[in-house]
């Protein structure tokens, strides 16, 4: 079993396209275990009902947005050591900065490439294959 | 008494989005093979306009060019969001996308095509339509309204405009800050 297969990965964002193709992505880099969430509020559920070892998640969301929801992965102790990277429509530095501060891995600007987000994964876990 | 209201016109380039909650202001721009996605929020009366042109290989799901397409509507949905829009009262309008090049492979037909699914996806309301034809569109959308107008061009400002879409880069990406960090 590759890495990719061992990790549980959580994508979560309001627009459905969006999950679709992050989704695409990531079975292109070899995950099998991806969970989707429409917003921060129902990503924040998944993780305490069952805890995932990467959150790949949008930053722009309704009811709770991407900085919500890392916050709220990193302040429970059965999720926050999971790794966090976090996407941006909008490529704005203090959105970063703030990111950085609560614990995010990494920020990617949208649209990336697979490869961007096989070496930001791979930052993380080493290499995937 | 009446007085006419001057309209302060904004042009949407591609590549580029607009959005606005000034009834005076009309977004207008020109459409070969591009195509325009003009959206809005009748209840926050905010609404605004995107031009993108996907190239025709790679539109397929998961391609590059899908991938940039997803971004500009994004964009666009953020930026109604920002400004008081709800997304399940959007409602949005798709313009262009003509079969301006006899013989090649139709681009137009391909963009609309992505925009439609995209709509159909997401569960945005699709209030009117008119893509696909021989020749390009001026076209002007009025965002607090909704009331989208379009003229056609001539053969040859068609061809202009076709030439000046698919000139490279095809592809222009808004640069995005520099927001890569890693801390492993």
């Amino acid at each position: 079993m590759s890495i990719a297969q061992k990790i549980k990965v959580l994508i979560v964002d309001d627009q459905v396209t969006s999950r679709l193709l992050l989704g695409d992505a990531l079975q292109q880099l070899g995950f099998t275990q991806i969970t989707v969430a429409g917003d921060g509020e129902q990503g924040a559920k998944i993780m305490n009902q069952q805890p995932h070892h990467l959150v790949i998640s949008d930053f722009n969301m309704p009811k709770m947005d991407g900085l919500g929801l890392l916050q709220a992965v990193r302040s429970n102790p059965a999720t926050k050591r999971a790794a966090f990277i976090m996407l941006t429509a909008q490529g704005d530095r203090a959105l970063v900065q703030k990111a950085a501060a609560l614990g995010a891995n990494n920020v990617l600007a949208k649209p990336f490439t697979i490869e961007k987000m096989r070496a930001a994964i791979e930052a993380v876990f080493g290499a995937l294959k | 008494m009446s007085a006419d209201i001057q309209f302060r016109r904004i042009h949407v380039i591609q590549g580029e989005y607009k959005v606005t909650n000034d009834p005076e202001v009309v977004l207008s721009t020109i459409l070969g093979s591009c195509i325009a996605a003009c959206m809005r929020d009748p209840v926050a009366g905010v609404g605004g306009m995107n031009h993108f042109l996907l190239p025709g290989q790679g539109t397929g799901s998961g391609g590059e060019a899908t991938r940039y397409g997803v971004h500009l509507m994004e964009l666009l949905i953020n930026g109604l969001l920002k400004q008081g829009a709800r997304r399940e009262r959007l409602e949005a309008k798709i313009i262009g996308g003509a079969k301006t090049i006899s013989g090649f492979s139709n681009v137009g037909e391909k963009n609309a095509e992505f925009a439609h699914q995209f709509l159909s996806d997401e569960g945005i309301r699709v209030v009117g339509s008119n893509t696909g034809g021989d020749v390009g569109r001026k076209l002007e959308y009025y965002p607090v309204s909704g009331r989208a107008r379009q003229y056609p061009l001539s053969g040859a400002e068609t061809q202009k405009t076709v030439a000046l879409e698919t000139a490279p880069p095809r592809i222009v990406v808004p640069k995005p800050a520099d927001t890569s960090i890693e801390f492993f």
